[in-house]
């Protein structure tokens, strides 16, 4: 079952331009480490999620030679837009859940995970537990709205980076928020 | 940079467009460039909203979408009841406009309280339609549009063509010069990439001073006290994260009862309005930021602005009510692609704009009554529209309900008509003597030049005087 | 059912029909007394006077007979307008059972499975008329009957699109209709077919007449007219 959405979930999320890798949860900080090395990416900002601990992505960053930062960061926000310091920063984000029919990742706001991590910075690295997905958005939102659980403040479906067709209709990326996103889905 | 400054009016549509309705639409099918740009535009809408139908069962999720909205429109009153008390809860402030005016006086009032200076908009043809930009600029407010279609119009000071893509009239080489003016420099790049990533950076020093961000509505969700933005570009996810106030104001129609029907109509929307299954950015916000959180607005507004809507529930045109603001209705509208959406007057423009222009503004305002007949009535609105409102329908019903000189024309030309045609023999004496003059006038099997209501008809036309036609 | 148009410009178009259908062993009547199925002013936005001339067209055909109209817009104006028309009006029923027995002269053809053999036409192009298409939702059986008649049917670009005609549009904004109408006469010429028929005759008229005054060398006929031989 999981594996089948996982498979769906991988290739939709290619069909929104995103990128996507299913690893185990020891090789997984290393791979997220190395994709943002790749990218050039010289700051990330981390959701403040046990998920990044237990995965080691910290250790991974720091031997790539990239600044981690935890939310919430002390940046000001100018530095937050990118306007200051390092233009090459990246969100790195723990989805509460993925939909596997359209390559969506949700997010939660909360006190540990800001709502704007994925789209202040140029790029966007999503952690997401593979037991996580589900496969459709009616799914998806009646989990994170059902009875009993708090509301979140805000909730973000993500579908891939950010893109703009006010151009002569044709689809140009990395318009307001991310440039890239890539998720890796741990197994 | 340049604002528009536009005085502010009761009404929906722009006081100051020039000209008539008809004019305008010469003016329009005069400019080259704009047609070829709405071909193209409309032509790729089309490919993929193709595209859902064929892999997605569009079609197939029409008559939900159009139950859904039928029931919220019904139940409208409790739900936005339910709304209301779900977004206080969750320690927003609610505002009821009961129009345009009230709303725009509400928002600028607030940013002056709180000593803002510049706010940051998101796409929002609400605050198009209560002249929200108007308001600010006037209290000495900058109001900086964030969209990258929107903020290229801001620069040109232009209205929005499109209710989805408003610049999509505009080329990249025009978008290059609009960028280069605004910069001050020539150095502004001229490939895509590059315009998308100038502005950018220009409109993330605007994100970096807003002290308000300003969002439409796309669905407002009653259960939880929910509202929906849906985008592509995060500049909404700015918007609505980055300045110490979030307002969002909604049109009274857009509220759904539960996250079933959301579900439903959020995954209807992105299909109709751009043919993807998914936008790339929905936006769920549930009152302002909670104690702990580190970043989100610290005040939530919610603006829902009657300005007419309600006097609709219960009458013959409750299901203009049902629109989900997709644009499709445009994208298929053989005149929106002839001559685009500014030559429509007001914000919402195509066959929609035909209909809910004049039901908001009232049968006999001048900047809106033509527009319902602005239509050849061939039905590929309805056919687009994903929550079936029967547009073809409602445009008729408008033209019955329109008040000008040209209806009072048509009325008295229609009395004798209706007495004259009614009849077999007065129809047939007219048939008679229509055909004699046909003959009459007509030269090598065509008449050039048509006496009274006929003079339209051979202004740009031959009339047959012969069938079949000589070529 | 006549139609204004058809006697207004071209009474060729229903007496074809008439042929069409008695030589498929059709019996025909064409009331003498019918006038119009009052579409003009129901679109101009003059419901009271538009009902006044469909309530003579609801009486002068009452009967038990179906009503063939030569004409995908004025067949759509009875099956989808009248119903909208009469709700509450003491003809209401009348106007139902009417819009019930109204069909569309290829549409009719189809449904009995009848054939009005060859025709000499040879190839032509097909313009799917807005209210054929999208009020009667047919686009097959015009097709079916000049296949049937032996004509080649050469699709031109866009044959779904609106000509531009749309009755009173056309005098109230005549440039926009004209160059609607221009376009159409153009992707019919590019379809390499030597005429354009339809199942509606004011868009050829309007069409046509256009084409003619832009100097386009387009010919023009009606299905009925095709079909007749």
């Amino acid at each position: 079952m999981t594996g089948a959405l996982v498979d769906d979930l991988v290739a939709s999320l290619a069909r929104r331009k995103a990128s996507a890798q299913v690893m185990p949860a020891a090789e997984a900080a290393r791979a997220a480490a190395r994709a943002m090395a790749d990218a050039g990416v010289a700051r990330a900002v981390l959701a403040d999620d046990p998920l990044m601990g237990d995965l080691g992505l910290p250790d991974a960053l720091r031997r790539e030679g990239i600044e981690a930062l935890l939310w919430p960061t002390p940046l000001n926000r100018r530095e937050m837009l990118g306007l200051e310091g390092p233009e090459d920063s990246c969100g790195v984000t723990v989805p509460r859940m993925a939909v596997a029919e359209r390559g969506t990742v949700v997010l939660e706001a909360s006190p540990g995970h800001g709502r704007g991590i994925d789209v202040t910075n140029r790029h966007h690295v999503a952690l997401l537990p593979a037991g996580r997905i589900v496969a459709t958005l009616a799914e998806a939102l009646a989990r994170t709205f059902a009875d009993g659980h708090p509301v979140p403040s805000a909730v973000s479906l993500v579908s891939g980076p950010s893109r703009s067709s006010d151009i002569e209709k044709i689809s140009t990326l990395g318009a307001h928020g991310a440039l890239s996103e890539h998720v890796v889905i741990i197994t | 940079m340049s604002t528009r400054r536009r005085k502010a009016s009761g009404g929906v549509a722009y006081p100051d467009a020039r000209g008539t309705l008809r004019e305008r639409t010469v003016q329009a099918l005069a400019d080259g460039t704009l047609r070829g740009n709405l071909e193209t535009a409309a032509a790729s809408w089309g490919e993929s909203r193709d595209a859902m139908r064929r892999d997605h069962g569009l079609d197939a999720m029409r008559d939900r979408a159009r139950d859904i909205r039928r029931r919220n429109i019904r139940e409208l009153p409790a739900l936005l009841s339910e709304m209301q008390a779900k977004v206080r809860e969750a320690g927003g402030t609610v505002v009821r406009a009961q129009d345009g005016a009230e709303a725009a006086r509400y928002v600028t009032g607030l940013a002056r309280a709180r000593g803002v200076t510049v706010v940051a908009k998101s796409k929002s043809m609400a605050t198009e339609e209560i002249k929200l930009n108007e308001s600010l600029t006037d209290a000495g407010i900058e109001v900086v549009e964030t969209d990258l279609g929107e903020w290229i119009l801001q620069l040109a000071g232009e209205r929005p063509s499109h209710i989805i893509a408003p610049a999509v009239h505009l080329n990249r080489g025009q978008v290059a010069t609009l960028f280069r003016e605004e910069a001050g420099t020539d150095d502004v790049p001229d490939d895509r990439e590059g315009l998308v990533a100038h502005a950018r950076v220009r409109l993330r020093e605007k994100f970096a001073q807003a002290g308000m961000g300003v969002s439409g509505v796309n669905l407002g969700v009653a259960s939880t006290g929910t509202v929906c933005i849906v985008e592509n570009e995060g500049n909404a996810r700015l918007v609505t994260s980055q300045p110490r106030i979030h307002v969002a104001v909604m049109g009274m129609e857009r509220v759904v009862a539960d996250w079933d029907e959301a579900a439903h109509i959020l995954q209807v929307l992105p299909m109709a309005a751009i043919g993807q299954d998914a936008a790339n950015y929905v936006n769920l916000i549930t009152g302002p930021r909670r104690e702990g959180e580190a970043d989100g607005p610290e005040e939530f507004h919610l603006v829902i602005v009657d300005g007419g809507r309600g006097a609709l529930r219960g009458t013959e045109f409750e299901e203009a009510l049902s629109c989900i603001r997709c644009g499709a209705c445009l994208y298929s509208c053989p005149m929106w692609k002839s001559v685009g959406g500014q030559a429509y007057g007001s914000p919402y423009s195509g066959p929609i704009g035909a209909v809910i222009t004049p039901l908001l503004e009232g049968p006999a305002s001048p900047t809106s009554r033509d527009l319902p007949f602005m239509s050849s009535l061939c039905g590929a609105c309805g056919e687009a529209c994903p929550v079936g409102i029967p547009l073809q329908d409602l445009l008729v019903r408008a033209r019955a309900r329109a008040s000008s000189p040209a209806t009072r024309r048509s009325a008295i030309v229609f009395r004798a008509w209706s007495r004259l045609w009614r009849r077999p023999t007065t129809y047939r004496a007219w048939m008679a003597g229509w055909r004699l003059m046909l003959r009459a006038r007509g030269k090598g099997g065509w008449v050039t030049r048509l006496p009274g209501p006929g003079a339209g008809w051979t202004q740009v036309r031959d009339m047959p005087s012969r069938w079949p036609p000589r070529p | 059912m006549r139609t204004c148009l058809s006697d207004a410009v071209a009474p060729s178009v229903w007496k074809a029909s008439r042929r069409v259908l008695e030589r498929c062993g059709v019996q025909v009547r064409v009331p003498r007394s019918q006038t119009c199925c009052s579409q003009p002013a129901w679109t101009a936005g003059q419901p009271d006077q538009a009902r006044a001339v469909a309530r003579h067209t609801i009486e002068v055909f009452a009967g038990p007979e179906e009503v063939v109209v030569p004409s995908g817009s004025c067949a759509g104006m009875v099956v989808h307008a009248y119903p909208e028309m009469f709700q509450g009006h003491p003809e209401e029923e009348a106007a139902l059972d009417l819009a019930r027995r109204t069909i569309e002269l290829t549409q009719f053809l189809q449904k009995h499975d009848l054939d009005p053999g060859p025709s000499r036409a040879g190839a032509v192009t097909m313009h799917d008329s807005c209210h054929m298409l999208r009020v009667m939702h047919e686009s097959a059986s015009p097709r079916a009957a000049l296949d049937r008649a032996g004509c080649e049917v050469r699709e031109m670009p866009g044959t779904d699109r609106c000509c531009g005609f749309g009755g009173v549009f056309s005098i109230t904004f005549p440039e926009l209709s004209a160059r609607l109408g221009e376009e159409k006469a153009r992707a019919a010429m590019e379809s390499g077919a030597p005429e354009v028929v339809s199942c509606d005759l004011g868009c050829l008229m309007h069409v046509a007449g256009v084409a003619h005054r832009r100097g386009i060398p387009l010919r023009a006929r009606h299905i009925a007219e095709v079909l007749d031989g």
